[in-house]
């Protein structure tokens, strides 16, 4: 089991010796079963810490703005940033490094391992509580989820309640750390893309109902590019203004700018933005999941970043997230690539 | 006018509003929404919805004119007005209504905008009073609201059981209840009585508070340059959920979508924009005043706990808590603000 003493001890020992500039962890929020996450400058602040089911968020997403502020200050301090990550959060790290987006010494990594379990769905829990508050949410040690609210606590076995996410994660815990929290359990899973199948096993006219139906709930909030540690881009093609404005740029080079995509919520406009969010994670998508989790209407678009590290492994034996070192997927080939499908 | 209508007789008044286009909540995909209904798929048994009807009436795409170069290459320019369709939009929460009130206020006064005005004044707004909290973060009563609030609605509806009781506050909102007036009758002196406290108990069931609401507008004066927008933003992920999700948050934007340029053929829309994006306010310099989250969050409370206060004399919140339980990372509007109340 993790011990969250433990986790809090080690982050009160980071920052009491100054190793690090500061935590990003997770600590209580105010919104139900959901944890919130937590930046921690002060040792004493370390008792905020928590460690819970509904520790959901990729913690990751949040080494863009410390790499924005950095860029930002003259004499910036070169400590690392203490962070918190789980199995799916650490493939993430070795993502930004494999890009060089990040440094190995710019973070330092608190490792923590889901065991047995993972995280939660917050809208599946929410559905067993039936409008009741949690005020608590654990795991015991027996795969239960044990949810105290104001009538008492009940125990609702992992599965009903667990992530997909978590369901189909072949990791578990953390695949690059400094330091490991909890027991390092082998889990395999053999149903890593169990839930893409449902869309598959679609005929082309179902699949084009299915996400027709999806994307004209989408308001366009683009929470789902927001929260993704991938990203990062500094100009992204859904922004009015998607190149470098500079004081000589002329108002006719502003005027001719190439507009990819109108503000409208048009079918046309929402299916373009998806997909080009889709295809521009192939190969880097670690599978946290994190994007359909945030969307307000619900629409299931983790169905597609799955479908295309579906097709990454079968197509080409690639992995994402498991080694800094390895090309990128879409800059590189090998002799015994397939390419029966180029036509 | 008031009055008392039986559950039993509901369905039959609703067939007959139902001449009328009527929008009211329904479940997609496990989530309410507002959406036209036919008579028979009406309640009055629903949590909030995920968005507010603010859709409705400032709809997220609103086309202004259509623009295209003739045969003879001058120009051509057609306005697009909404089209004439009343409706009525049943079942929206006082809180909602409320923010159809600020609105009104922000599109209205000495610049009338013609196409909110269009659709704004062909609705009728029907509310349904709040019983028991629709949602956990609900605060409406520390915003100066309540859960049977009345501002912005033609008609009210209260829960009482085996009745309904039907206030109404605009001639929009008498015509309702006089299309069939066999249906409904006066109120028992109990039954007023009845009616008050349980309004009364309702605003002592709202499950978060915020006190001291009025201390936050002068107190946000001195803080424009406070580290506490640093300190709250940290964990801002800038998307739009706060401000798309909110039923009093207006700002768009005008662009021109072209669909040919030769011959040229175009419209020009109004779409919502967001405080929250990293265009939003910027410049055609490419300087943005607001360069950093913290900068838009300050706006997002400032607009709405400071400018808008001054302006309208009223808070640009109506506490429905969709912001809190929507936000991705828990950034929670009450505990900002509280923080605000108490900075020193």
């Amino acid at each position: 089991m993790v011990n969250l003493d433990d986790l809090k001890k080690e982050a009160l020992n980071l920052l009491k010796d100054e190793k690090v500039k500061y935590i990003i962890g997770y600590t209580e929020g105010s919104n139900g079963t959901s944890a919130a996450p937590a930046f921690i400058k002060n040792p004493e602040d370390t008792d905020k810490l928590v460690w819970n089911p509904g520790c959901f968020h990729n913690l990751t997403r949040f080494l863009r703005d410390e790499k924005k502020r950095k860029a930002r200050e003259k004499h910036p301090d070169e400590r690392p940033v203490g962070i918190v990550v789980k199995g799916c959060d650490s493939r993430a790290i070795n993502v930004l490094l494999q890009e060089k987006y990040i440094k190995r010494d710019d973070v330092f990594i608190l490792g923590v391992s889901c065991e047995s379990t993972g995280v939660i769905d917050e809208k599946k829990v929410a559905k067993k509580l039936k409008g009741k508050k949690a005020q608590k949410i654990e795991w015991d040690t027996n795969r239960n989820l044990v949810v105290t609210t104001e009538d008492g606590t009940t125990k609702i076995p992992a599965d009903e309640v667990l992530a997909e996410r978590c369901v189909e994660c072949p990791v578990h815990s953390p695949v690059v750390y400094d330091i490991f929290f909890g027991d390092k359990i082998k889990r395999t899973t053999d149903a890593q893309f169990k839930s893409v199948e449902k869309i598959e096993n679609l005929s082309q006219k179902e699949k084009w109902d299915f996400w027709k139906k999806q994307f004209d709930k989408c308001i366009r909030c683009y929470a789902c590019r927001s929260v993704c540690p991938m990203c990062y881009c500094d100009e992204c093609v859904v922004d009015t203004i998607s190149f470098a404005v500079t004081a000589d740029t002329t108002a006719e080079e502003k005027a001719q700018r190439i507009k990819w995509i109108e503000k409208s919520p048009t079918p046309s406009e929402t299916f373009i933005y998806h997909i080009i969010r889709a295809i521009h994670l192939a190969g880097r998508c670690i599978d946290c999941g994190e994007c359909e989790r945030v969307c307000p209407l619900d629409i299931p678009i983790r169905f597609l970043n799955k479908k295309l590290e579906k097709e990454a492994k079968s197509l080409f034996d690639y992995e994402v997230g498991f080694d800094p070192d390895q090309l990128s997927l879409v800059s590189s080939f090998k002799d015994e690539d397939p390419e029966d499908f180029i036509r | 006018m008031e009055k008392i209508l039986t559950k039993k007789s509901f369905p039959n008044w609703i067939a007959k509003l139902a001449t009328v286009q009527i929008y009211a909540p329904v479940v997609k995909d496990d989530l309410w929404s507002y959406e036209v209904v036919d008579a028979a798929g009406i309640t009055t048994e629903y949590t909030n919805a995920i968005q507010s009807p603010k859709k409705i009436i400032f709809p997220q795409r609103e086309l202004f004119l259509e623009f295209s170069h003739n045969d003879n290459g001058s120009p051509e320019i057609r306005e697009l007005l909404p089209e004439d369709k009343e409706s009525i939009i049943f079942g929206i929460r006082p809180c909602d209504a409320k923010g159809v009130s600020h609105m009104d206020k922000v599109f209205g006064g000495d610049f009338e905008d013609s196409y909110y005005w269009k659709r704004r004044n062909q609705v009728t707004l029907v509310g349904v009073g709040c019983n028991t909290p629709p949602s956990p973060n609900c605060f409406c009563t520390s915003v100066d609201g309540s859960p049977f609030s009345h501002e912005g609605l033609d008609v009210l509806l209260t829960d009482m059981g085996d009745n309904y009781y039907v206030q109404t506050f605009t001639k929009k909102g008498d015509k309702l209840v006089n299309m069939s007036k066999g249906l409904f009758a006066a109120p028992k002196p109990k039954e007023k009585a009845d009616l008050e406290s349980l309004h009364k108990d309702a605003e002592t069931k709202l499950p978060r508070h915020l006190k001291d609401t009025k201390k936050i507008p002068p107190k946000l004066k001195g803080l424009f340059d406070s580290e506490i927008w640093d300190d709250e933003s940290m964990s801002c992920i800038r998307c739009g959920i706060c401000t798309y999700l909110c039923p009093t948050c207006h700002c768009f934007d005008i662009s021109d979508e072209i669909t040919s340029h030769s011959p040229l053929e175009g419209k020009r829309v109004r779409t919502w924009d967001n405080c929250q994006f990293p265009d939003f306010t910027m410049h055609s310099s490419g300087h943005n005043p607001r360069p950093d989250k913290a900068s838009r969050l300050r706006q997002r409370i400032m607009h709405k706990f400071q400018y808008f206060v001054e302006i309208y004399n009223n808070y640009q919140c109506v506490g429905c808590g969709r912001c809190i339980s929507k936000c991705p990372v828990g950034i929670d509007i009450i505990q900002v603000l509280e923080k605000v109340r108490d900075h020193v």
